[in-house]
């Protein structure tokens, strides 16, 4: 699947992963790091994703 | 994952309150700890002319917004900092959304008066962000002073007082530690200030202004390298993983048991401080540390 890392705006492609949780952990994020977005709309950890899906990665830190 | 208010599917999941929240509860949760949080702390009331400092990033602007649609009398003030790389770019996010919600905003330009930053990063040797920080207050309080304003409010959240607090801890900081708090009463030529988000956790801010479909700025500015507290936030995460909750409990517990002795104890090894006598600003000196950074530019 295609994965948008924010907010750097780069792309990359994710084989084989089935969930929030599992793309949260091959990104190396707990899940209160990240806004995770599917078509414009929010998804919880326990939410299963697809090869077709397009997912915003959107890291959460606060400017100075 | 259900809602845990409705059952309806669940959009934000928070472990620190063991909860799931669909997107309209979920507003109405944020909303709630928001009333908490002012209502706890005796922060303001619907007679209060409040000034909220407002950055553009997601929680200053989530929490313009917030208070707005509660009802209270907000206007904004936006500094601009002259920074080439960021700065124009936040000031129109924050003009677009206080033009979009009908929120009377000031903008107070630094160049205009001899303090813009990239000059006074060239010529201070001290890191730049303590000055910036230093002027930006000294900017919002006066300001607020100035044109009448009863309370000044900041978008912290929870991760930043509970950063601030674990660094000032583990230093053992009597006067930072003494501080710190979600309120500073006004005293001493200083505006009441408030952080009606402090119950809330970045994570939480994300997420309502997300669902609010804010446009926020998650443009970094250029000096930010080593920006506050980062390392501890790190840790600090880890530890809420481990043990969700333990944020929130670590910094309520210093406002119920820790905050009073540190008061009491800085009281003590603490004189009051004077006018400064080029600006008339609070001070321990004579001269406070923003005229003290102008002179340096000027000559
Ligand atoms: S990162 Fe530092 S220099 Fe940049 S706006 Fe924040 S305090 Fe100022
Ligand atoms: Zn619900
Ligand atoms: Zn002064």
């Amino acid at each position: 699947m295609k994965v948008i890392l924010q907010p750097e705006e780069k792309e990359i492609i994710l084989p084989k992963i089935k969930s929030v949780r599992a793309l949260l952990n091959k990104l190396n994020l707990y899940p209160t790091q990240a806004l995770i977005i599917r078509n414009g709309e929010l998804l919880t950890p326990d939410e299963k994703i697809y090869p077709k899906d397009t997912i915003i990665v959107r890291q959460i830190t606060s400017r100075g | 994952m259900k809602c845990t208010r409705c059952k309806q599917k669940a959009v934000v999941a928070l472990p620190s309150h063991n909860a799931g929240f669909c997107p309209s509860c979920y507003l109405e949760y944020f909303k709630r700890q928001v009333e908490k949080a002012i209502k706890a702390q005796n922060m303001f009331s619907f007679e209060d002319k409040i000034l909220v400092a407002i950055s553009g990033g997601k929680d200053s602007l989530a929490l313009t917004l917030q208070l707005k649609e509660l009802g209270y009398n907000v206007s904004g003030l936006h500094i601009d900092l002259n920074i080439p790389e960021s700065s124009a770019e936040v000031r129109k996010t924050v003009e677009d959304f206080c033009t979009l919600q009908s929120i009377p905003l000031y903008v107070l330009e630094m160049k205009k008066e001899g303090l813009s930053i990239p000059e006074v990063k060239k010529r201070l040797s001290r890191p730049i962000c303590s000055a910036c920080g230093q002027i930006k207050r000294y900017h919002f309080n006066l300001f607020a002073k100035e044109k009448g304003f009863t309370v000044l409010a900041t978008g912290h959240n929870l991760d930043d007082e509970v950063a601030r607090l674990f660094a000032n801890t583990l230093r053992w900081d009597i006067d930072y530690l003494s501080d710190q708090g979600p309120v500073l009463k006004e005293e001493q030529g200083f505006v009441k200030k408030v952080k009606p988000l402090y119950r809330l956790t970045e994570f939480e801010t994300a997420n309502y202004a997300f669902l609010k479909g804010i446009n926020y700025s998650y443009k970094p500015c250029p000096f930010s390298k080593g920006a506050s507290f980062t390392f501890y936030k790190k840790l600090i995460a880890s530890l809420e993983q481990e043990q969700p909750g333990r944020k929130l409990n670590f910094y309520e517990t210093f406002l119920k048991q820790g905050q009073k002795p540190f008061k009491l104890a800085a009281s003590r090894k603490n004189s009051p401080l004077n006018a400064c006598s080029r600006c008339g600003y609070p001070t321990s000196g004579e001269i406070c540390g923003v005229c003290r950074i102008k002179e340096l530019l000027a000559c």
